[in-house]
């Protein structure tokens, strides 16, 4: 009877010519779900751990609402105990040479291999992607990024020689991530030493598997730890004695909340934030290869987040008919189906959209669709201005033929990734990362290993929690300062003011305080900066900025050497202004010969930057571009009061950035006397010095929104200040809470750190074909 | 619809179509045209991991594929006899007890053409018609495969063989006026084939391997059909690179996009190089998504090929007895 349907079948399909069903078998994923009765627990230590009386989260099929299987919610012990596994195999692990580490991870790619229809049936199973999508591209890319991670490994003595890895990594990811992004983490940090706590959302059971997979390799259980449980127990992960990072990819809120719960704790925080894209669509564009673009882009089980689409406005037309008929042939279906587009979560986007789609259309109104947000430019040059208003800064392509146009566009996107003429494609080689509200953490390519490596000998890092600071109150009032006696400052007296937009500019508050020297008596008086003045230095460096990134690296250079030259001439002055501190005449001679020194090297450095990464699969060329983080605030230290100042300074500028500085507390008069060269050798507004109280500038600074980043040279409390207050516009902050730093020593004071947070990476993808 | 209608409303629509389209050559549709070649290649990716069939689906795809079939023989060795065993083949291309056994053995199941070269078009005429068929008969011409020819012989080429009983004509383009940009010049030489045509069909073969780049591979179509093609083809099958899948792309492009500015409907076919079952229903999925199903009809598409229907004829034979045929087990074409 079977036998004579299926004739049947055949006959109508011949007249038809539809498409059938293509199931892939999930039998196998029943199979180790059984494996485990239907019961996940965490993956720690190389074995099971299924607590008792923990509450358990179904996981189901998302497309027939089946329950596959019962994850247990962490709790904060099984955190302590995965986070004990982490730290107890990273004193092992850490000390491997890389060619052993590189090993591993080799064989890891090759247990995957062995075990990809597991892998695949299982992910697409319950998260309902595309199988095809899943099997084609995310399992081939699990393995590269571990056989690209593994050849890191193999050359880490060589290639990162001055760095060491963290420590125990505790990683966090929100439900829409794919198992992708957690390999595009653990990778690099397996890599250079560090261990891997991974904290997944209950019921996403791939992770445990590759865990398991990890485990089951024998030699170095612990290694990678896979417990579920909400994104909430994230501070208890954090606060866990060893934690040294703590990555979280997530929604931006999420995140900053987050960036909030942990200020002061010991753990570093990266952020990877939202998923949402730019799709910039001109009118030199191929435009069915861009409409593919968009397809990709917001409808395919690859896409991760809403996609904003710019389309220049003579194009808009032709564009929407050609979309609205491609989407018309997008097939959507259970993930298994070997012949849909779209799986679950596709399918749903897709259906949202058309459903606004049609309701707008109703009402006569332009399209707001959820995902896909459209909106008509004119010109190249107003289509950057729409794209960079925007608090994201993620990814972004760009459809041009036109070569120069092209690039404009590439090099003038504030965000992560470009890509020119493509959407979506990832390798291993290449950093992924973004700037603003998507965080600042990277992952792939030699920025990913930075992710999880400190400069050698950096001590680990400690909670300096401090329970009781008031984030209302810490910084807000200005103490008063009262006329205390006579001026015994040095001859010529220091410039008084604050300098701003390149003069010396009375302060806002009219009112100054008192610099004692180291015997007590008052040295000198300097300007009260205030709130309003900060306003005015960062108005002034956002001015200036677009005029010093424009600059060849070669002026960059010129003009930080002419600094130095002038710092030299005017020796003397500066050596006695050190001495009235209480710095001895030799020390002092060192201190103004140095900082001359790092404005020399930085200049130097300038020259060489960023570099060309070449994809296999890829034909042209992908950029790695440094560009400026933008107007970076920096409250200098105490101690070094011209060499931490001209340090801080020469890195900041060299990497093209537009500065607004807090000299030294206790002796900004060096600072105030650099100002003066400044004054006629740089533009007006790169550099502005605010002098006042730290506390209080800090606090201004810290929540600028307009600041884009804040590096913090002070008290543990300020850090932690600093740490909360970034959670604002997500700003990179660099603190060092508390912890003197060594200046005059060439890895602390101009080490490849502070080149490192100078600038931030630009992946450019250039494809090339005709 | 019955089937009569069918064939009132393909003649009606193909006496017409080429009055309709005696348009003037319009460069502008050509002139500000973007192909950009690595997104292309990807899409080309994607289209054929997307798009699977198995079972009676496959079955079914790949009887519909046995129909758009333009069996080929285009050697120097051609003689009567293997013309004559190619037009049977044409007639029954699939063995009759697997075509009961799928219940399709009342379609009349045929190959959509017979294509031979000029001086076998006679043969081919005399063989089909004494094997009862009306499957018609395809003459390559204008000096196939180089077109490096006279315009003149070229012309008199497609004449005598519309007078032999061709009634579908595939001519080479002059690749030299594409790469030197002279599309004018190549309009009016498609027009001057198409007049030679008759009421023949002009299949215009683009020779894509040699246009060097992918951007003129569309400028070719659309001035093929512009000039009045009835199909725009892809290769001769006798160039190092035949008929890829992202020429494909940017040929249907190029034909919605002229659907889209003149109502008509200009066919497609792919040749050279299609030779398994699974390549030809790779082929159906992407005009399926691309064109959508109103392309899949022997009138829109065809696919140029000699050895793909023992293979398909293979499969078949697999599905219907769960057994992989020997050799002997097919008769040969």
């Amino acid at each position: 009877m079977a036998a004579t349907h299926a004739q049947r079948s055949t006959r109508e399909i011949f007249t038809t010519l539809e498409y059938g069903p293509v199931p892939e078998s999930h039998a196998c994923a029943l199979a180790w779900l059984d494996t485990q009765d239907r019961h996940l627990g965490h993956y720690v230590n190389g074995k099971w751990l299924k607590p008792e009386h923990r509450n358990s989260v179904p996981c189901r099929d998302p497309i027939t609402g089946e329950n596959l299987a019962s994850c247990p919610q962490a709790q904060a012990e099984d955190v302590a105990a995965a986070v004990e596994a982490a730290r107890t195999a990273w004193e092992n692990w850490s000390g491997l040479p890389g060619a052993s580490r590189a090993q591993y991870l080799t064989r890891l790619a090759k247990m995957i291999q062995k075990h990809q229809r597991l892998l695949w049936t299982l992910e697409s199973l319950v998260t309902g992607r595309a199988v095809r999508e899943v099997r084609d591209r995310d399992i081939p890319l699990a393995q590269q990024l571990l056989q690209w991670h593994a050849v890191q490994a193999y050359t880490q003595e060589e290639t990162l020689a001055g760095w060491e890895p963290m420590g125990v990594i505790g990683l966090i990811l929100s439900p829409t991530f794919s198992f992708l992004e957690m390999m595009w983490r653990i990778c690099p940090a397996l890599a250079v030493g560090c261990t891997v706590v991974v904290l997944v959302p209950p019921g996403s059971p791939t992770p445990l598997l590759l865990a398991q997979l990890a485990g089951e390799l024998g030699s170095f259980p612990g290694i990678l730890n896979v417990i579920n449980g909400p994104a909430s127990l994230g501070p208890i992960l954090a606060s866990q004695p060893g934690v040294q990072k703590v990555t979280f990819c997530g929604a931006v809120e999420e995140g900053r909340v987050l960036r909030r719960t942990l200020a002061g704790q010991g753990a570093e925080l990266g952020l990877a934030l939202g998923a949402e894209s730019l799709l910039v669509l001109t009118e030199a564009a191929d435009v069915d290869s861009a409409v593919e673009g968009v397809v990709d882009a917001a409808w395919s089980d690859r896409s991760a987040g809403g996609l904003r689409l710019l389309i220049q406005e003579s194009v808009w037309d032709e564009t929407m008919r050609r979309l609205q008929e491609r989407m018309a042939r997008l097939r959507g279906g259970r993930g298994l189906d070997g012949a849909v587009d779209m799986g679950a979560r596709g399918a749903a986007a897709h259906d949202l959209a058309q459903r606004y789609v049609r309701e707008a259309q109703s009402q006569g109104a332009q399209v707001p669709w959820p995902v896909v947000v459209a909106s008509p430019f004119r010109t190249a040059k107003e289509a950057l201005a729409v794209a960079n208003g925007t608090p994201r800064g993620g990814s972004a392509s760009v459809w041009s033929e036109r070569l120069g146009q092209a690039l404009e566009l590439g090099y003038g996107l504030r965000v992560g990734t470009v890509w020119i003429n493509a959407h979506g494609l990832r390798h291993p080689e290449v950093p992924t990362g973004g700037c603003k509200e998507s965080g600042s953490s990277w992952h792939g390519g030699p920025d990913g290993l930075y992710e999880y490596l400190r400069p050698s000998g950096t001590p680990a890092r400690l909670p300096s929690l401090s329970e009781n600071l008031n984030y209302d109150t810490f910084g807000l009032a200005v103490p008063l300062t009262l006329p205390s006696g006579p001026e015994i400052g040095p001859s010529p007296a220091a410039p008084y003011g604050l300098f701003i937009g390149g003069r010396f500019q009375a302060p806002g508050a009219r009112s100054s305080r008192c610099i004692q020297d180291s015997k007590g008596n008052l040295q000198a008086y300097v300007a009260e900066g205030g709130a309003k003045d900060i306003r005015g230095a960062v108005e002034a460096a956002h001015q200036a900025a677009p005029g010093w990134v424009s600059q060849p690296p070669g002026a960059r250079a010129s003009l930080l050497w002419a600094l130095a030259s002038a710092l030299e001439r005017r020796e003397s002055a500066f050596t006695s202004a050190l001495e009235r501190h209480g710095v001895e005449l030799k020390t002092a001679k060192v201190e103004v010969e140095l900082s001359a020194r790092r404005l020399r090297a930085w200049g130097a450095r300038a020259q060489a930057q960023g570099h060309l990464l070449q994809v296999a699969e890829l034909r042209g060329p992908v950029l790695r571009l440094r560009e400026p983080l933008g107007v970076l605030a920096i409250v200098c230290p105490d101690e070094w009061p011209l060499l931490a100042f001209a340090s801080l300074l020469a890195a900041a500028l060299a990497h093209g950035n537009a500065v607004v500085l807090v000299p030294s507390g206790v002796c900004p008069i060096p600072a105030l006397e650099v100002c003066q060269d400044m004054a006629t050798l740089l533009p007006a507004g790169l550099v502005n010095v605010v002098t006042g109280d730290r506390d209080h500038l800090t606090r201004c600074l810290a929540l600028h929104q307009d600041v884009q980043a804040l590096w913090y040279f002070g008290s543990a409390q300020g850090s932690q200040f600093v740490e909360w207050a970034s959670a604002g516009n997500l700003k990179p902050v660099w603190v060092n809470r508390g912890r003197p730093r060594a200046w005059d020593q060439e890895a602390q004071g101009a080490g490849p750190e502070l080149g490192l947070r100078a600038a931030r990476t630009k992946a450019l993808w250039l494809p090339m074909g005709d | 619809m019955p089937s009569s209608f069918c064939v009132f409303k393909y003649f009606f629509e193909h006496r017409y179509r080429h009055y309709q389209r005696a348009g003037d050559c319009d460069l502008s549709w050509i002139s500000k045209i973007q192909v950009n070649q690595p997104a292309v290649l990807r899409r080309a990716e994607q289209i054929q991991a997307r798009r699977m069939v198995k079972k009676e689906w496959q079955a079914a795809w790949l009887l519909k594929a046995v129909t758009f079939i333009d069996l080929t023989t285009l050697s120097g060795d051609d003689t009567s006899s293997n013309v004559q065993r190619l037009c049977y083949k044409a007639k029954y291309p699939i063995r009759e007890d697997l075509l009961k056994a799928l219940n399709v053995h009342d379609k009349g199941l045929t190959t959509a053409a017979v294509c031979v070269y000029p001086a076998r078009v006679c043969d081919a005429v005399k063989a089909l018609k004494a094997a009862g068929s009306t499957i018609p008969v395809a003459s390559v011409a204008t000096g196939f495969p180089a077109g490096q020819t006279h315009l003149k012989t070229r012309l008199e080429e497609i004449r005598l063989a519309v007078e032999d009983g061709a009634t579908e004509i595939d001519v080479v383009i002059n690749r030299t006026l594409v790469l030197t940009g002279q599309w004018e010049a190549l309009y009016d030489e498609i027009r001057q084939f198409r007049k030679a045509c008759g009421e023949a069909h002009l299949k215009t073969i683009l020779a894509t391997g040699e246009l060097g780049s992918l951007t003129n591979v569309y400028k070719a179509s659309m001035i093929a059909m512009m000039a009045g093609s009835d199909f725009i083809k892809t290769s001769t099958g006798k160039e190092t690179v035949n008929a890829t899948f992202p020429v494909a792309i940017v040929m249907l492009r190029a034909i919605r996009d002229f659907f889209w500015k003149t109502g008509n409907k200009i066919g497609f076919k792919p040749a050279g190089g299609i030779r398994s079952a699974k390549d030809s229903l790779a082929w159906l999925s992407l005009i399926k998504e691309e064109l959508g199903d109103e392309w899949l009809t022997p009138e829109l598409f065809r696919i140029g090929a000699s050895t793909l229907l023992s293979d398909i004829e293979r499969q078949i034979y697999h599905h219907v007895t769960g057994r992989y045929a020997a050799y002997h087990d097919l008769p040969m074409s």
